[in-house]
């Protein structure tokens, strides 16, 4: 009975999945031309001419200014709206929310509202303080953190927006009218091209640096060697922009996350085909839970696997019911599609192959062991719960959070350096500072126990046994390798 | 010698009494202009310590510390041009003073800071309209809407063009008091909790306060 239930599920998420690796195509946007074009708009035009000739140049090259979308359809606001304000005679607000701009670009929005991008705030609040604030001050988090994930954006009583929130384009903003995240993220106002939200920059400007080495990764990959060589040629400001057919010179992060390839449309769910959670401290693979009303939340497969109609937590703490689930496989074959119209089938398992081979090895051989571990120093009172107040919980978040995810990330989009990078990295501070550090932590007898019991005794690290074994690495004991 | 002849109710009693009316009227005319001077100084307003609250913000404020040394006093911006309408202003104004009283006798107390912010928008709102109704004729005591040259290369031409049907208060509020949105964005509660937060008030206690003041 049990087995048919689970076969049952399987193939119900084979079917919901059908419908989630093929979402509606990126609308043209379908509200009635007479909705736009407001004639009080034209005034702001006038004189913002004048007082913000730079941004109101940016708006007349646009897209909008061409289709007669003028500063008051976008910025159009309702008295009672929070975040309304009066200037100049309209009712406006600063604020333009994915909401707002999900008026005409309706399909876009409903994307977006649920990816994990939108959340990007809302599942770290938080945690991102003990890392802003005790590293930072909150002004780290206004001027750092928040550029990326977003700020909570207050508007203060008397209708200004605290200096604090804003400006912010964070891609999990949340705003004001309760919507998450930010258009003009990707999209740079006022704009909003479509062919600079295809460049590759418009995703590193946040996937860099330690957090996110996406922009490293990339450009030591072959996919970012031939970017540079042919980016001419990759067609950015085409209407559609289906790989294999409106360009092929390379793949861009679009391309692969939300990009259009054979029968597969284009998606504002960017995270919708990654299989692996690689921003983690132990990756495990996730399903891609579709609540009734249209949210969405990841679940690791280490979880049960929810039915349609269960009700399960969503990533704001809420209840949703769940209407469909995706599996991880299923969530691997969207993003191979893209692969696809250039590379073989073989080709292209291969290459997923040796990625999943290095997240597993960085679980097995490090991350798990460093958890165990961990989780047996805090549970005996070894480590304070406060985190950062002790070296050995610096080097854990290094070991995971940056190298880990160097190593991760570089495997999964190809950067043979950043792979290595991130693994020499990882095994340095393995190696060199944490087994040192649990010894501190954990005292001599009861640190060498833990090490006995999580590391040594582990294939893994079988080599750590035998110490008498040479080799002329480091420049000594040449021509003598002594097997112990 | 030539000799006016004057009527014959033109007497003596009647020259001495034109004489003393006519100086009186001269002295209360003098009197009217100096006690307008005076009941415009920032001084006298700021004599009521609500109006000392109001100043503070001002005192920040680019009419207070000018780039130029030009300085606009309370009656330069919220007192008419001309004797009679400004003692008309005056008069009007007078209101407060009465409410000042009222409110150290029985309350509200217009002094306490909280009163004082949580009254406020009104008080703008008021002052806006003012402005309004008499297309802000203070400000361009000092301000040529055909001379604002600005820091931007295109501020006259807003202001000649764009700003051509508009007086200055229309776009030019909360610059010199504490920021109050516009009458039509205006949301009491939102205001009431900035309030709050501010003084470290409980949650719910400015609409009481609102309630006992009104």
């Amino acid at each position: 009975m049990k087995y048919h239930l689970q076969s049952l599920s399987c193939a119900l998420t084979f079917f919901m999945s059908v419908f989630i690796v093929l979402p509606l195509q990126a609308d043209k946007v379908t509200l009635d031309s007479s909705s736009w074009g407001s004639a009080e708009g034209q005034a702001c035009v006038d004189c913002h001419s004048k007082s913000s000739a730079g941004l109101t140049h940016q708006w007349k090259n646009s897209a909008h200014a061409l289709a007669n979308v003028n500063c008051l359809d976008c910025h159009q606001a309702y008295q009672e709206d929070v975040d309304a304000i009066e200037h100049e005679g309209s009712i406006i607000a600063t604020i333009v929310s994915p909401k707002d701009c999900g008026r005409c670009h309706e399909t876009e929005y409903q994307q977006q509202k649920g990816s994990v991008h939108s959340k990007a705030l809302t599942i770290i609040q938080n945690r991102m303080p003990a890392l802003s604030e005790h590293f930072g001050s909150p002004s780290i988090n206004d001027a750092g953190c928040a550029k990326c994930h977003g700020s909570s954006v207050k508007v203060r009583g008397d209708g200004t927006l605290d200096p604090a929130s804003w400006p912010n384009s964070g891609i999990g903003r949340i705003n004001p009218d309760g919507s998450l995240g930010s258009c003009s993220s990707c999209h740079g106002r006022h704009q909003f091209s479509k062919a600079q939200a295809r460049e590759p920059a418009a995703c590193t400007y946040c996937h860099s640096g330690p957090d996110s080495p996406d922009k490293e990764v990339y450009e030591s990959s072959k996919h970012g060697m031939m970017y540079e060589s042919h980016k001419e040629r990759m067609n950015m400001d085409s209407d559609q922009w289906t790989a294999g057919k409106d360009y092929s010179a390379t793949a861009t992060c679009v391309s692969c996350h939300m990009g259009a390839a054979g029968n597969m449309k284009s998606t504002h769910d960017v995270g919708m085909r990654d299989a692996w959670n690689l921003n983690a401290s132990v990756s495990t693979q996730q399903y891609l839970i579709i609540f009734e009303d249209g949210d969405k939340r990841e679940l690791s497969t280490s979880e049960p696997l929810p039915r349609r109609g269960e009700s399960i937590s969503k990533m704001d703490g809420s209840m949703g019911k769940v209407k469909a689930v995706a599996s991880p496989q299923r969530r691997r074959d969207a993003m191979s599609k893209t692969c696809l119209e250039c590379h073989s089938k073989g080709f292209t398992n291969n290459a997923m192959a040796q990625f999943d081979n290095v997240v597993e090895l960085f679980n097995e051989k490090y991350a798990r062991p460093a958890q165990a571990i961990m989780q047996e120093l805090y549970s005996a009172g070894l480590l304070t719960p406060l985190p950062f107040d002790e070296p050995l919980e610096i080097t854990y978040w290094n070991l995971w959070h940056s190298s880990g995810t160097l190593a991760r990330h570089g495997a999964a989009m190809g950067s043979p350096s950043m792979t290595w990078k991130g693994i020499s990295e990882v095994g340095s501070s393995f190696y060199g500072k944490f087994i040192s550090q649990v010894r501190e932590a954990a005292g001599q007898d009861k640190g060498e126990a833990l090490i006995k019991k999580h590391i040594t005794s582990s294939k893994h690290h079988d080599w750590l046994n035998h110490p008498n074994k040479a080799n002329p690495i480091l420049g000594f004991g040449q021509g003598k390798v002594d097997n112990d | 010698m030539i000799k006016l002849p004057l009527p014959a109710f033109i007497t003596r009693h009647v020259l001495f009494a034109l004489l003393i009316g006519g100086i009186s009227g001269i002295g209360f005319i003098l009197f009217l202009i100096e006690f307008d001077h005076y009941t415009s100084s920032e001084e006298f307003c700021t004599s009521c310590h609500s109006m000392e609250l109001v100043a503070e913000p001002y005192r920040e404020s680019a009419h207070y510390k000018p780039v130029s040394g030009v300085q606009a006093s309370c009656g330069d911006c919220h007192v008419s041009e001309g004797v009679l309408s400004a003692t008309w202003d005056h008069f009007i104004g007078g209101k407060d003073l009465l409410k000042q009283i009222k409110g150290a006798l029985i309350g509200p107390d217009y002094d306490d800071p909280v009163v004082n912010a949580l009254h406020l928008p009104e008080a703008a709102f008021a002052a806006r309209k003012w402005f309004k109704d008499r297309n802000s004729a203070t400000c361009k005591r000092c301000h040529n809407q055909a001379a604002i040259y600005g820091s931007r290369p295109d501020t006259l031409q807003i202001h000649l063009q764009d700003a051509k049907q508009k007086s200055c208060i229309e776009c030019h509020y909360n610059i010199v008091h504490r920021s109050v949105p516009d009458e039509k964005t205006f949301k009491r509660a939102a205001w009431n909790e900035m309030i709050e937060t501010e003084f470290g008030l409980e949650k719910g206690s400015a609409q009481k306060i609102l309630a006992e003041s009104r």
